[in-house]
């Protein structure tokens, strides 16, 4: 049991670490989670015994690569949406008329697109600031929701049928080869090929 | 021998940095297209309803990715589409709950100490922290909020998720075999040259043969 004093340490330590960097803890839950749930999903499909062995070749490396594809794509898709919109937001690129005018006002409009431009740098009102502030989360926070869809429902679900149909021609080409019963045997005892035959009852795939 | 995924990051920064000299500065006047911003930013960053909205999307694009894989035969492609139906259903309703218990629990729980509040309401607050914004302490929360729901989710994963969604599974299965029962009996009763299913594939199998002879 954690003790009263060890907890408040715990909890001023992830303060410390984590309150100035939030994407950090977004990124490593994210990455645990799908592992997480990709290994409770193949143990689903494993443990079906409704689903023919054949059709588990196809599934289980599906869900595995749904795991891989969605990690990479995550950090390769979804960063980059949630990078344009937060370089948009600070560079005044893309920016509200009253923050706009204000800029002006102030002969910072010159600036506005430039990559070395900080907007959130600027001294402004604190009505100002808020304005600014909701506008930057909104853009973050579509831009993020944007990629996220597009990694997780679009690209994702391609690339990951993509390589599980190749795993499942291959598995299925090795244990039917009639050229090599030997390393057949061999095959069936591996574990690999025991995972995909856990039911008796399928007669679906012809050894 | 360390794997890090910061190059992927790097370049996805650098991708960013040539995209935006391509997009054209807009200055954001219409007031409906504010609102919506405002809107996104209060509702989509909280965790719960993103991962709503993930699932609502992924019900509406998977699976019809899944029916039209073409590399993989009819059936593979039915099983597919029916375990990620319900991989969606199942994971998205545990998720959304969970992430709304763990994220509330956490923000009533990390309050300022005062006499007002109990040990329960301020047990999460940094207390040892010489400064504390309201800007870290939104961070902390989330923080705490995403790290419970991640604990609550490797027991729920097992326990929930994955039963739910070979139950649904199975469900679909029914209702795919079924559908195609059905299909097959009118087929035959309006084209009664053979008795059965399994007299068809037989009849056929000897057409093939004596073609291939």
């Amino acid at each position: 049991m954690v003790s009263p004093s060890n907890s408040i340490k715990i909890i001023d330590y992830i303060y410390k670490n984590y309150s100035a960097k939030p994407g950090k803890i977004l990124i490593h839950a994210g990455v645990i989670g799908w592992a997480l749930s990709s290994a409770a999903q193949i143990s689903a499909i494993i443990f079906n015994d409704k689903i023919p062995k054949e059709q588990k070749m196809f599934l289980v490396p599906q869900e595995f690569a749904d795991a891989c594809v969605n990690i990479l794509s995550f950090y390769a898709v979804t960063r980059t949406f949630t990078a344009i919109a937060t370089k948009l937001a600070k560079t005044g690129k893309w920016i509200l008329p009253s923050v706009k005018k204000y800029l002006t006002k102030h002969n910072l409009a010159n600036n506005l697109g430039n990559p070395n431009f900080d907007i959130s740098q600027v001294k402004m009102p604190y009505s100002l600031r808020k304005h600014y502030n909701w506008f930057n989360y909104g853009l973050d926070a579509t831009a993020t929701t944007i990629g996220s869809v597009l990694s997780c429902n679009i690209i994702t679900p391609f690339l990951r049928n993509f390589y599980a149909s190749h795993r499942q021609h291959d598995n299925i080409a090795k244990i039917n080869s009639p050229e090599c019963p030997q390393q057949k045997k061999k095959c069936l005892k591996s574990p690999v090929y025991s995972i995909y035959s856990y039911q008796p009852k399928s007669s679906n795939l012809k050894i | 021998m360390s794997f890090s995924l910061k190059p992927i990051g790097n370049i996805a920064d650098s991708a960013a940095n040539r995209i935006i000299k391509i997009i054209p500065s807009v200055t954001f006047s219409n007031k409906k297209v504010t609102g919506v911003l405002k809107w996104a930013g209060k509702h989509l960053s909280s965790p719960p309803s993103n991962r709503f909205i993930l699932g609502a999307s992924a019900l509406m694009s998977q699976p019809f990715i899944d029916l039209n894989n073409k590399r993989v035969d009819e059936k593979t492609r039915k099983v597919s589409a029916a375990r990620t139906i319900a991989k969606i259903v199942a994971g998205t309703t545990t998720g959304v709950i969970i992430r709304w218990l763990c994220f509330k629990a956490t923000k009533s729980m990390a309050m300022k100490p005062s006499k007002s509040t109990g040990f329960l309401r301020s047990l999460l607050y940094p207390k040892n922290t010489s400064k504390v914004t309201v800007k870290g302490l939104t961070h902390h929360k989330m923080f705490l909020g995403h790290l419970l729901s991640l604990g609550v989710m490797m027991f729920t994963n097992f326990a929930i998720d994955a039963p739910l969604t070979i139950s649904l599974t199975n469900k679909l299965l029914d209702k795919i075999d079924k559908k195609e029962k059905k299909i097959t009996n009118n087929y035959f009763k309006k084209y009664p040259y053979y008795s059965s299913i399994d007299e068809f594939v037989a009849k056929s199998k000897e057409v093939n043969n004596g073609i291939s002879k």
